[in-house]
């Protein structure tokens, strides 16, 4: 019945997996070779990869009648596209195109996950349980996306940060041609990151807000302790001591930059861990 | 003045008064949580809690989120954030409400700063009518030779964090009045049934209401393309055998009588039939896989329901008949819609028609709202912290020759420099341009 728009789905699903891996190889060229060309050609290539998220993202939606939400694979459809929508945002407003090298791989192991371990039966749009029927979903995604989005920004701030540190340390400077005195200053990276986590930091809350309201509508409990909800509780505290220690002990630099790192594993394992390794799973998640 | 030593009472004021404090506890907080998840929680999977080790089970490990200490922690959070708030509260009024232009010069921000010459009653009328018009709140302050100000932008800002923390308490305290008072409770009943309130299967808390809950109906209703859309229950609320309200409610929509919440949470199909038995006409329902059985009066043979199809225009059942304890079916085979069969001569079924039981989760948590209010105020105070930064904005202008004088000003950074500075930095243009 929906065959045209299962293909056309499909197919912005493989421009969109292509289109990412291509501007991560091109990002990792430009920060190596400095060609201006090279650069807008990663940066123009993960805009069509986002608009072709973007549209795989619409059609599973129109066939499926619902938001994303169903499966693991609407879910990292979903991710990817959180990480990217802000990855690209603070490029244009910052001009921060050596982030590209670092944050892409996030996507693209993302995608490679989907396509290794996920058959087409996996994948298919399902039917969902009664219980997911709920507008609330609908808020608990979009912030969810845009939350672990920019945390994967911070991560990759995280990274380049610590990645600069070690190389000043050792009195590289004497080279700037290398790829690293491409970064922006370590004070930049660090108060970029910090915004970015303040950004995130209230999407986060919202999240966890709409998805106990959801809870309270489907089955009359807001808080349950299941193994999802208490990881994203701990994310929340995790960031939010990144929070507390900047403000009050002045944990910049280093220390910020190793939080932003652990919180986004943190991240990672309230998506994965707690499907993969944690026993009495949150039902749905699977 | 004498020293005295430190009550108790300040002892215990100072400790709980420290950040640090707040950090461990919410470190803590984190590290038992993410423990909890590893062992088999008992309200979860009762059977595998009860398989682990007895020190743990002991320690609580296996009901991790209700044990009385892990509430202390969260306890001690609250009586941090309480006393913490309390400190705190005439530093932030202070900031907001009770803004003192700089006396000097060295009291304006040096981190980002601008300093250069002008006229005083120019620079005055153009710093005024540019921070008004930036949507500052501007204090003046004059003496002979010098005047100062001090301008602030999204004030409101200064009290994000301050809600934010009270907040905290705030759901803490609606998640203690859930626990405390309130009932959590489910029933599972068939159409036609009514259901005493109290006599429910109840979890937690005690059932103080007095009605009666009337199935009228339940249906598992599908989409046209074969999707199930939803169960839905019809059910009433009876008092004294008097109707009080009726409501449909399905997954996702409950419905609240007196308090009490209705939750649609899960469906078995079954099948109503007719038992005559040597000329008495018995009801009987019958619950899908064999969740129920019948046994007919007099007779040890028990009726059950192996498999229901749920379509309602044609409904049918797969039967089994069993014998005293035995194992083996003496009888079994299928009954269609209408259809009359024997049961080892002993009495005769007829199929009447389909019959949903409906699961419902029963709910009485008056901290709900106290939840929702704790969830409002996390919100705005994070939205205040993070996206309505308050901008201070300080300056002096000191004469030198008769109306002509100097300026400085400068903007406090806070927690980041990035956007503050092109903040300022357009301010300053568009003064000097007046
Ligand atoms: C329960 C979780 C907590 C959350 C979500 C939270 C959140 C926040 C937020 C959002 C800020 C403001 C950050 C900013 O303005 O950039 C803040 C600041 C602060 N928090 Fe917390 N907090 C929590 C727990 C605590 C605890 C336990 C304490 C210690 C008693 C504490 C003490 C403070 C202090 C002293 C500040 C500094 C405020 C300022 O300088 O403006 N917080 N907190």
């Amino acid at each position: 019945m929906n065959l045209g728009l299962q293909n056309l789905e499909s197919s912005a699903f493989d421009v969109m997996v292509m289109a990412y891996i291509l501007c991560m190889i091109l990002y990792w060229v430009w920060i190596g070779l400095k060609k201006d060309l090279i650069g807008t050609l990663a940066t123009s290539v993960a805009c069509l990869g986002l608009i072709a998220n973007t549209a795989a993202i619409i059609i599973r939606m129109v066939i499926s009648g619902h938001p994303p939400l169903s499966n693991g694979y609407e879910f990292l459809m979903t991710f990817v596209w959180g990480i990217m929508a802000v990855y690209l945002y603070i490029e244009f407003r910052y001009k921060l195109r050596s982030l590209g090298a670092f944050v892409m791989p996030i996507p693209v192991m993302l995608l490679m996950f989907i396509i290794m371990s996920m058959g087409p039966e996996e994948r298919v749009a399902q039917a969902i349980p009664p219980a997911l029927k709920s507008q609330w979903l609908t808020f608990h995604v979009v912030t969810a996306m845009l939350a672990y989005g920019a945390f994967a920004i911070s991560f990759g701030l995280g990274v380049m940060y610590l990645l600069k540190l070690k190389e000043e340390g050792k009195g590289w400077e004497a080279k700037p041609q290398g790829i690293i005195a491409r970064f922006p200053d370590l004070e930049t990276l660090d108060e970029l990151s910090y915004k970015v986590v303040g950004f995130a930091f209230p999407l986060l809350s919202l999240c966890i807000i709409t998805g106990a309201i959801w809870a309270n509508y489907a089955w009359g409990t807001y808080w349950s302790w299941d193994p999802k909800e208490t990881w994203s509780l701990i994310t929340w505290i995790i960031y939010a001591a990144y929070l507390h220690a900047r403000l009050m002990y002045g944990w910049k630099g280093k220390r910020a930059a190793w939080m932003a790192v652990l919180g986004f594993a943190a991240v990672l394992f309230t998506f994965f861990g707690v499907n993969y390794f944690l026993p009495g799973l949150h039902s749905y998640a699977q | 003045m004498k020293e005295h030593q430190e009550g108790a009472v300040d002892k215990i004021w100072r400790i709980f008064s420290s950040m640090k404090l707040g950090l461990v506890l919410l470190g803590v907080i984190a590290f038992f949580s993410g423990v909890g998840t590893l062992f088999p929680q008992a309200d979860v999977d009762p059977d595998k809690a009860q398989a682990v080790g007895k020190i743990w089970q002991d320690l609580g490990f296996t009901h991790l989120y209700s044990t009385y200490w892990f509430r202390l922690i969260l306890g001690f959070l609250c009586i941090n954030l309480i006393v913490c708030s309390i400190q705190r509260f005439q530093g932030i009024y202070n900031r907001t409400f009770k803004l003192q232009p700089p006396k000097n010069r060295t009291n304006i921000p040096k981190k980002i700063q601008e300093t250069w010459k002008g006229d005083s009653e120019s620079l005055r009328n153009s710093v005024q009518k540019v921070l008004r018009s930036r949507g500052f709140k501007v204090i003046f302050e004059e003496n002979d030779k010098q005047w100062s100000y001090i301008a602030i932008k999204r004030r409101w800002g200064n009290w994000g964090s301050f809600i934010t923390h009270l907040s905290f308490v705030v759901l803490v305290v609606g998640a203690f009045i859930g626990s405390s008072m309130g009932f959590k409770g489910f029933l599972m009943a068939g159409v036609g049934t009514t259901v005493p309130i109290h006599s429910i299967q109840v979890s937690h808390g005690t059932v103080k209401e007095n009605f009666d809950v009337l199935i009228n109906s339940a249906e598992d209703r599908f989409l046209a393309n074969g999707q199930r859309d939803n169960w839905y229950t019809d059910l009433s609320i009876l008092e004294n055998g008097k109707v009080m309200a009726r409501h449909t409610i399905s997954v996702n929509h409950p419905f609240t009588y007196q308090g009490v919440t209705f939750y649609q949470s899960s469906f078995i199909n079954g099948v109503h039939l007719t038992a005559d038995i040597k000329g008495q006409k018995v009801p009987v329902i019958l619950e899908d896989r064999g969740g129920n059985y019948f046994q007919a009066p007099g007779t040890d043979l028990y009726l059950v329901a192996s498999a229901i199809t749920s379509d309602p225009q044609k409904p049918s059942m797969l039967f089994e008949v069993f014998k005293g304890m035995s194992e083996n079916a003496v009888q079994s085979g299928q009954l269609d819609f209408g259809q009359t069969i024997d049961i080892q001569g002993a009495y005769k079924l007829t199929l009447d028609g389909n019959s949903g039981f409906t699961g419902l989760q029963v709910k009485q948590d008056p901290g709900v709202m106290v939840i929702w209010l704790g969830c409002a105020l996390l919100l705005l105070g994070l939205i205040l912290s993070f996206y309505w930064r308050s901008i201070l904005v300080t300056g002096i202008f000191q004469a030198e020759q008769g109306n002509q004088g100097e300026i400085t000003m400068g903007v406090s950074t806070g927690k980041v420099v990035g956007g503050v500075k092109e903040v300022f930095d357009r301010l300053v243009r568009e003064i000097r341009a007046k």
